[in-house]
């Protein structure tokens, strides 16, 4: 039978005293949490502990007691074989190290029914656990994920085996108590814990709160781990303090106690009173009718800046709330948002002190139009190009001189509406350069919705030439089946044989024939106004992406789990300290921090662009078919 | 005497699978091959009869042979579309009469279509190839000469192809639409876009109208079928031969082999068919047995 011990580190070399912790249920092994040392009085040590229990919600019991003597302290063996009768305890654990050996002594004493207490195992030496176990790591590290695969294997075993061999041992104890005394061992393992690590870690995957503990057995691990986090305030008792106990266990080196820290949590309260009456107001001014008319209303989904917006009051509106946090994952969402929030301001300001330090603004205004005109002088040549015989295709010239007209002409529009706008850009620029106070993602949206704005042309043009594509796609495919004597039976979705009449078929064969040789030119069209639009496009996706990524990003997570990397645990390894033959095990429990990728996935905002992306497959066909692309995702296909 | 050549025991062998036999699973007796048929269900032909019936093919290929001529005419400014139209005009009309009369003299049980639904469509055809006539002018403008006359010769290729000639009104979708689109084709290399038009209307006509008429030919007065076939044999081949000898030394040929050589064959091999049946073929359900259905 094995049992295991989880030991804090800090302990190690406490002054002697009672072992403060919890026994795990359903498994054999117990959880030190602190030693009290002596003198104590029996009764303010159960009181207090009763307290402890009352405020922290875990079972906590004195495990036995622990022994470090010092010169002068001689021959407690029978003082501390006393104690267990004054804690009743079902096993009562006697660890004992001896002053300048560095090995732990164990003795486990069981209490049968009658009360009697049964010294049942004896001794157990360990050689060398101190402040600087590192000694012997260097050593073993190549053997570290052997063995915590042994131990989990080992783990599952004794699960497994535990109820034969507890009756075993009942046996054998019953035959063999008097005779072999000694020669009965039970292993014991020392796990050694970093106990401040294991408090402030989080073990994963996250494991709703709502689960009782005592009734769900949880795995041991999952147990410790939370029994040492939900003993926190055991460890505010200070070492220094005139309380009637005193006790050894992890303590911070004081609080941070930072004039700062203290004015920014006061200063909080009213923020965030502000930030909601701020909101309120400002969900009012959106629930105005006026806005919620269509076309305003389709508008402003297709607008990145207000889906920004709305996404930003959505952050407002979860951080002002005045609930705390319940639980670990809204907390981090919490945490993740504000970091987002300011991360996106700082950028923001600093884009700000950039364009407003040398006049960049106007700079900005005058290259604009310029090179708005240059685009339009290029689009014009490439018409032209189009509309001679471009790489040698054989265009229906009467088809090409009317397209490329009629683009020329919306070119020429374009051109007209940039110049009479010219005088006001500047303006706009200037005022619109002033969002990005509220965030570099305001900005950013600002400009990708300005860039559709001023390709708006563009777009134009790919309208046309899709549809027009599009049509005839559509045309041919219906009209070839037409062709072949068959048509696309609705009802039953396939295609069926079907007798035409005389003048169906020869206007169909008329009309097929006349788009079959008008295709190329149409087509051609089309290649080059969607390769035009699908730079804008990309130009867009790149700024949504960008938008979407300080939206979304865990940058709390992963700045935690780069500098504390304890924080978020995925599961521990064992390092052995010690493994001699005859001796208890020491294990080194270290905490396995989570993958990046893991905490980028698990903590991640969740926005649009978490939602299932269409595939390039799906994009090919589209463009093969002529259906219209955008870069904003439809609403509509996205609940289906 | 089975496979295994054991000799039969007194019981007579029965071939029923129900009953315990004292003979191998594989065994049949002597009264296997009695069973054999050769040819069951043979048609002999006649030599006269298939060349009629290879006739109306011949009579197609000369259809084609007729339209291409009159293209080739009109591409050669040698005939002026006013009287390509104008004949055309008269030719419908008195095809039409022809076809009216037809019908007329048996009065079949299906509702006959009316003089109003003809006039539609052929309002129908004749303004919306007038209208597209301009358009399918310039339509292979870009396209190369010979690019448009291989594509036209492929789309004949599959008209004859795919023409049903066992019946041939309405005449099958893929034929026409091929013979059409070949039309269009080689309508739109032509000088102007009246030609267009003369061309597409004399395509309908050959294409479209005259097998609804031969086909009603054939069924009402099968003798008068007969001579029109040969009528427009020769008349496809003289007419090509005033444009293009060889092409009608060669469409003679072709003719003479589609008419007389290939039912010469036929039904010189007809007497080396030997097809055999017996117990062995797959059953052929020959009870009606709709009754289990319901």
């Amino acid at each position: 039978m094995v049992l295991k011990i989880f030991f804090p580190q800090c302990c190690n070399r406490a002054d002697s005293g009672l072992l403060v912790g919890r026994w795990l249920s359903g498994h054999d092994s117990a959880v030190v949490l602190a030693v009290i040392h002596y003198p104590f009085i029996p009764g303010q040590v159960k009181q207090y502990i009763q307290q402890i229990q009352a405020r922290s919600g875990v079972e906590l019991s004195v495990l036995g007691s622990w022994s470090l003597p010092k010169e002068g302290q001689e021959g407690m063996e029978s003082f501390l074989r006393d104690l267990s009768t004054i804690f009743p305890q079902k096993r009562w654990l006697q660890i004992n190290r001896e002053l300048g050996k560095t090995g732990f002594n164990c003795q486990v004493l069981s209490r049968d029914q009658n009360g009697r207490v049964i010294p049942r195992e004896i001794k157990k030496k360990a050689d060398k656990i101190d402040g600087d176990d590192g000694e012997k790591k260097g050593k073993k590290k190549t053997k570290k994920e052997e063995e915590k695969e042994k131990e989990e294997e080992k783990e599952k075993e004794e699960e497994k085996e535990k109820e034969e061999e507890k009756e075993k041992e009942k046996e054998k104890e019953k035959e063999e108590e008097k005779e072999k005394e000694e020669d009965e061992e039970e292993k014991v393992i020392f796990v050694h814990y970093e106990q401040r690590k294991v408090m402030l870690s989080q073990l994963h995957p996250i494991e709703n709160g709502l689960s009782d503990p005592t009734t769900d057995p949880t795995s041991e691990l999952r147990q410790m781990f939370r029994s040492v986090a939900l003993s926190q305030p055991l460890f505010f008792l200070d070492r220094y303090d005139d309380g009637p106990l005193k006790s050894t266990h992890w303590q911070s080196e004081g609080r941070e106690a930072s004039i700062i820290v203290e004015l920014l949590k006061h200063s909080t309260l009213p923020l965030c009173v502000l930030i909601r009456w701020l909101l309120s107001i400002w969900t009012w001014i959106c629930n105005i009718r006026v806005f919620s008319l269509s076309p305003l209303r389709f508008l402003s989904s297709k607008l990145s800046t207000c889906v920004q917006l709305s996404y930003r009051t959505e952050h407002m509106r979860t951080l002002s709330s005045q609930k705390p946090a319940a639980g670990h994952t809204e907390f981090m969402r919490k945490a993740n948002m504000v970091v987002s929030v300011l991360l996106d301001v700082a950028l923001g300001m600093l884009l700000m002190w950039w364009l407003y330090k040398d006049n960049h603004i106007s700079m900005l205004a005058n290259t604009l139009v310029p090179a708005a005109d240059h685009v339009a002088k290029e689009l014009e040549e490439l018409l032209q190009w189009l509309m001679g015989a471009p790489a040698g295709l054989k265009m229906n010239r009467a088809l090409d001189q009317v397209l490329g007209r009629f683009f020329l002409y919306h070119i020429h529009l374009w051109i007209s509406y940039i110049h009479l706008m010219s005088p006001f850009i500047e303006g706009i620029l200037w005022y619109g350069g002033l969002s990005a106070c509220f965030g570099l993602t305001f900005a950013l949206s600002l400009l990708s919705d300005m860039v559709a704005l001023l390709t708006f042309h563009i777009y134009c043009f790919y309208v046309y030439g899709a549809r027009l594509y599009c049509l005839k796609i559509y045309g041919l495919s219906s009209l070839w089946r037409l062709f072949r004597g068959k048509k696309w039976n609705v009802l039953r979705q396939r295609v069926d044989s079907c007798s035409y009449d005389l003048d169906q078929l020869f206007i169909g064969t008329l009309l097929f024939t006349v788009l079959l040789f008008l295709l190329p030119t149409t087509a051609l069209y089309y290649l080059v106004f969607t390769l035009l639009r699908l730079v804008v496009v990309l130009f867009q996706g790149v700024l949504h992406l960008s938008v979407d990524f300080i939206n979304s990003f865990p940058l709390f997570a992963v700045a935690l789990r780069i500098t504390r990397s304890y924080r978020l645990a995925e599961g521990v390894k064992f390092k052995v300290l010690c493994e001699e033959p005859g001796t208890a095990l020491h294990l080194l429990m270290e905490i396995n921090p989570l993958k990046s990728s893991t905490v980028v996935q698990l903590y991640r905002t969740p926005t649009y662009s978490c939602y299932p992306k269409d595939s390039w497959a799906a994009l090919a066909k589209k463009l093969f078919v002529g259906e219209l692309i955008y870069p904003w995702r439809h609403k509509t296909t996205k609940t289906d | 005497m089975g496979p295994d050549g054991a000799p039969g025991p007194a019981v007579p062998w029965r071939k029923v699978l129900w009953e315990r036999q004292p003979f191998p699973d594989n065994y049949v007796d002597q009264r296997f091959l009695e069973e054999l048929r050769r040819n069951e269900g043979i048609r002999q032909y006649r030599y006269w009869t298939v060349v009629k019936e290879a006739g109306f093919v011949g009579e197609q290929l000369s259809c084609v042979a007729i339209f291409i001529t009159l293209w080739l005419y009109m591409e050669q400014g040698q005939l002026s579309p006013e009287r390509l139209l104008w004949s055309s005009l008269i030719c419908a009309l008195l095809g039409y009469g022809l076809h009216q009369a037809l019908t007329s003299q048996v009065q079949s049980g299906c509702e006959p279509r009316t003089r109003l639904a003809d006039l539609q469509s052929a309002t129908i055809f004749l303004s919306f190839t007038f209208g597209f006539s301009p358009v399918l002018k310039t339509l292979t403008e870009s396209v190369s000469t010979d690019t448009v006359y291989a594509m036209s010769a492929m789309m004949l290729l599959a008209h004859l192809v795919s023409f049903p000639y066992a019946q041939p009104s309405p005449p099958g979708s893929l034929s026409l639409n091929a013979a059409l689109f070949a039309s269009v084709c080689l309508a739109s290399r032509l000088p102007g876009a009246l030609h267009t038009f003369a061309m597409l209307s004399c395509a309908l006509l050959v294409f479209a109208l005259w097998p609804c008429l031969l086909q009603r030919l054939r069924e009402k007065a099968p003798s008068h079928f007969t001579g029109v076939c040969v009528g427009v044999c020769f008349a496809g081949v003289g007419g090509l031969g005033s444009q293009w000898p060889g092409g009608a030394v060669l469409l003679a040929l072709a003719l003479g082999s589609v008419t007389l050589l290939c039912p010469l064959l036929l039904v010189r091999l007809q007497r080396h068919k030997d097809n055999i049946q017996g117990p062995w073929d797959e059953a052929e359900i020959q009870e009606d047995l709709s009754h289990f259905l319901h």
